[in-house]
């Protein structure tokens, strides 16, 4: 009787809830959106009174993507570093099946990381609009798809971190490479060169999560349908390379 | 198909490096088979073949008759305890065995069970980060015998044992043998395993040099393991052995 995927899947909810650190680092998240969006306003440069400036307050639930990624790349590389993937491996010699229940459930805490955000973002929104006498809408479209976005971006980048932890195994190395791709190659890298930026994961991110324009970098992005398609494929991408890279590869 | 180890012709290449070279010998049940070698002679890579942890680059490596990897609930037949098996410092040591019994689909009974038969229940509850060497050799025998396995495999495992550590796990790995199990482990500490094993595989350079019982091995070599196991193991071909089962090599 092989382990059944439900099986999988609880025993890598154990692994997180048995430990603490994976936790600090998604703590930041809402820490992030109230830095944020106390900035905004605090900045004064924007008009409370447009509706674009709340969805824009609540763009940075998908900024948290990048705690999230970094989240997502303990997934495996933390084992590495721990040397635990040694019995994760023994216990289950289907070594794809393991790799998939952590895309699986790793996502989901992204998704939950982002609705915390969501959640810390909306109080602290309301709260300094209120303080600044404007008036907050909270059946908001725009607000409400940046939200939506924004949850889907964390789901995608914490996906893809498993899949660059799987890849890299070293854990610093993997943050290393995570953080320099997206301040540098997507950051500065595509502001020279234009054009093809757009379609880098950080920047469909963007498109999907952000309020109409790029917080991070980027004069052009995807519109939002455009970015979530992209980011889809990134996910699964990344996914499928976790997938192939585990399976055949010598643990040492 | 009794549960002893069969490997035949293991090979591992690393690029022009060569690990293990056309390894042949079988582990029997009901006793305990030292595996000895000098460093680099390939005994933690054939140990790791052996668990699917490495795939072999030639050959074949099975429990039962059967690779790790083809195993149904592979920790309820072979338990090992490897040197880079680590734990994750912040863990404690009771939800690290809890987290291999959900995984491998055991009661969570098995936890206590093996915390107490290594004597851990006390510092269970403490996180891995604060145990000392023994006790994490300790926890990973644990881990091992979580699924009362047919098979153990060790590798170094009295690494970080005091003398009473020591004598605890070999009367533990003798008692387990004379159960029927299939017990394999390798080591450096030849005079521990002198007195804890009955069969002994040495191999150097990734070969063979040596198969079958320590008694012929003593008796024909030398009258000590040491003396026979540095005979055997400083030249960097494989010379014949009387008592062994070194293959032909032509």
């Amino acid at each position: 009787m092989r382990t059944d995927s439900h099986t999988l899947i609880r025993t890598e909810v154990l692994k997180l809830r048995t430990v603490r650190s994976p936790w600090l680092l998604l703590a930041a998240s809402p820490l992030l959106v109230l830095a944020g969006v106390s900035g905004l306003v605090i900045s004064g440069g924007n008009n409370l009174h447009d509706p674009t400036t709340q969805a824009e307050a609540l763009a940075h639930v998908g900024l948290t993507s990048i705690f999230t990624l970094a989240f997502g790349i303990l997934a495996v590389a933390g084992e590495y570093r721990h040397k635990t993937i040694t019995d994760t491996y023994l216990s289950t010699p289907a070594r794809g099946r393991v790799i998939a229940a952590k895309l699986v459930v790793y996502a989901a805490f992204g998704a939950l990381s982002g609705v915390l955000s969501t959640l810390v973002g909306l109080g602290v929104t309301a709260a300094w609009w209120a303080d600044k006498g404007a008036s907050f809408g909270w059946s908001s479209a725009g607000m409400w798809t940046t939200i939506g976005g924004g949850i889907a971006w964390n789901a995608a980048f914490a996906a893809i971190g498993v899949g660059v932890g799987a890849l890299i195994r070293s854990l610093v190395g993997a943050i290393a490479v995570a953080l320099a791709w997206i301040a540098l190659v997507e950051g500065i890298v595509g502001q020279l060169v234009g054009g093809f930026a757009r379609w880098l994961p950080f920047n469909a991110g963007q498109a999907l999560g952000a309020a109409a324009k790029p917080m991070l970098s980027g004069d052009h992005l995807l519109p939002r349908w455009g970015g979530g398609a992209v980011l889809a494929a990134y996910t699964l991408a990344f996914a499928v390379l976790a997938l192939a890279t585990s399976v055949r590869r010598d643990v040492s | 198909m009794s549960q002893g180890i069969t490997v035949r012709g293991l090979s591992k290449r690393y690029g022009s490096v060569t690990a293990v070279d056309g390894l042949t010998f079988d582990v029997e049940p009901g006793v305990v088979t030292g595996f000895l070698g000098p460093n680099g002679a390939g005994k933690t890579t054939t140990l790791r073949m052996l668990l699917g942890l490495v795939t072999p680059t030639a050959g074949e490596a099975t429990i039962g008759g059967r690779r790790y990897a083809e195993l149904d609930q592979p920790r309820r037949v072979v338990g090992a305890v490897l040197e880079a098996t680590g734990f994750h410092p912040g863990r404690r040591g009771r939800d690290h065995l809890r987290v291999l019994a959900l995984a491998d689909g055991l009661p969570r009974a098995r936890v206590d069970a093996v915390l107490d038969r290594v004597g851990l229940s006390d510092a269970a509850d403490r996180r891995v980060g604060g145990y000392s060497l023994g006790m994490r050799q300790r926890l990973g025998l644990a881990a091992a015998l979580l699924g009362d396995p047919r098979v153990l495999i060790l590798d170094e495992p009295a690494n970080g044992l005091d003398p009473a550590g020591m004598a605890e796990l070999r009367e533990l790995l003798r008692d387990l043998a004379a159960d029927g199990r299939t017990i394999l482990m390798s080591s450096h500490v030849l005079s521990e395993v002198a007195q804890t094993v009955d069969r002994v595989v040495i191999v150097a350079g990734g070969t063979l040099r040596y198969a079958g019982t320590l008694a012929d091995l003593t008796s024909a070599k030398g009258d000590t393991l040491e003396a026979a196991f540095l005979q055997l193991t400083s030249s960097p071909h494989p010379t014949p052995a009387a008592g062994g089962t070194a293959p032909a090599r032509g």
